[in-house]
């Protein structure tokens, strides 16, 4: 089960609103590379797990990311707060807000809906965990991609943070992969699954 | 699970050690080998990460602090311990890092009395501390930076 803190990661104190920044950045919310596919891959991925150590980055780094979705959420609703139809229509922002106003949607910068597709889950347990540290680079290539495009240092400050988190990840991912191919028959760990069937 | 590991077998060309018979075609991210150095909580918090090494980021642009809400504090320690324990997933047998970390935790949890007696519950579990229910008074993560000193 989960239980909820009253607490963010990181502390977030975005002085000025402005849309214009809100439009992409909620891509880390509910795009390809965003932080709710990035739980829900992890979190759904565990049960197929083998490995106790796997079973528990998997645990650790999914719940890491519900925090971090909800980080993006705190910097879209700090950025979009208190603006007249105006600003919001100078902005750009009006596309998203006709139909959610300012309330969180999880989209993709382009407007699209999240999509589980954008996640792999296979039960295999090298194509999943090679499929999570490419997941940790897009995160981050992403944030980088944002770092190039924002301007506000209040907001910037979080994301380097959040990019961090990502190169982290992606390091522990590895190492966890590496344990669990040690384990595999090295002349052949495609031939052993561990996941299915069980042993 | 077939324990085929190097140690037990003669080199042939699909294990052991590169360059002259690696295990081909599986990943090869290097392991971190220590937990030593680790930046301070605060620091650790404003770079994204407890260790010196594996803080990469983007040009030479790199966090100095972060946003001054009455949580800092909690944040830095409690994330500190966090990422030490996603290291320890990885380590679990690495007594040395579980030691930090146990000082770690009874920190976070001094730290997380000292901020639920000011200024309310982060979990229900704080409710303990509390004469009523004030669950929905302390402040939402999400607004402003929450309750500022009264």
């Amino acid at each position: 089960m989960f239980v909820y803190e009253k607490k963010l990661q990181y502390p977030i104190r975005i002085a000025r609103p402005n849309a214009k920044l809100a439009k992409f950045i909620i891509s880390q919310y509910g795009g390809p590379n965003g932080e709710l596919g990035a739980s829900m891959r992890y979190l759904s991925q565990r049960f197929a797990m083998p490995t106790n150590e796997l079973k528990g980055i998997l645990t650790d780094i999914g719940t890491e990311e519900l925090s971090h979705l909800e980080m993006v959420g705190t910097i879209i609703h700090q950025l979009t707060r208190n603006l007249t139809p105006e600003q919001i229509q100078a902005q750009g922002f009006d596309t998203y807000f006709v139909d959610h106003t300012v309330s969180m949607f999880p989209q993709a910068a382009s407007g699209e809906p999240w999509n589980a597709i954008s996640i792999g889950v296979s039960g295999d347990v090298i194509a999943d965990l090679t499929e999570d540290m490419a997941a940790e680079q897009k995160a981050r290539a992403t944030y980088d991609n944002i770092l190039r495009l924002c301007d506000d240092p209040d907001v910037n400050n979080v994301i380097r943070f959040l990019r961090e988190r990502e190169v982290v990840h992606f390091q522990r991912f590895g190492e966890a992969l590496n344990k669990a191919t040690e384990k595999l028959d090295q002349s052949n760990v495609y031939f052993m699954n561990p996941a299915y069937p069980r042993n | 699970m077939t324990d085929n590991s190097p140690s037990r077998e003669p080199c042939g060309h699909k294990c052991g050690m590169l360059p002259s018979c690696a295990p081909l075609a599986t990943t090869l991210v290097p392991p971190q080998t220590d937990a030593d150095p680790r930046y301070e909580p605060p620091k650790a918090l404003a770079r994204g990460t407890l260790f010196p090494g594996l803080d990469l980021p983007l040009g030479n642009i790199v966090n100095q602090d972060t946003a001054d809400v009455p949580m800092a504090e909690l944040m830095a320690i409690d994330f500190a311990a966090h990422d030490l324990s996603l290291y320890l997933d990885t380590h679990p047998t690495d007594m040395e890092a579980f030691a930090v970390y146990k000082d770690l935790l009874r920190l976070a949890e001094e730290g997380n009395r000292r901020y639920v007696q000011r200024y309310g519950p982060i979990c229900k579990k704080d409710l303990v501390y509390s004469d009523k229910y004030n669950w929905l008074n302390s402040p939402w993560p999400w607004d402003m930076g929450g309750r500022r000193e009264a």
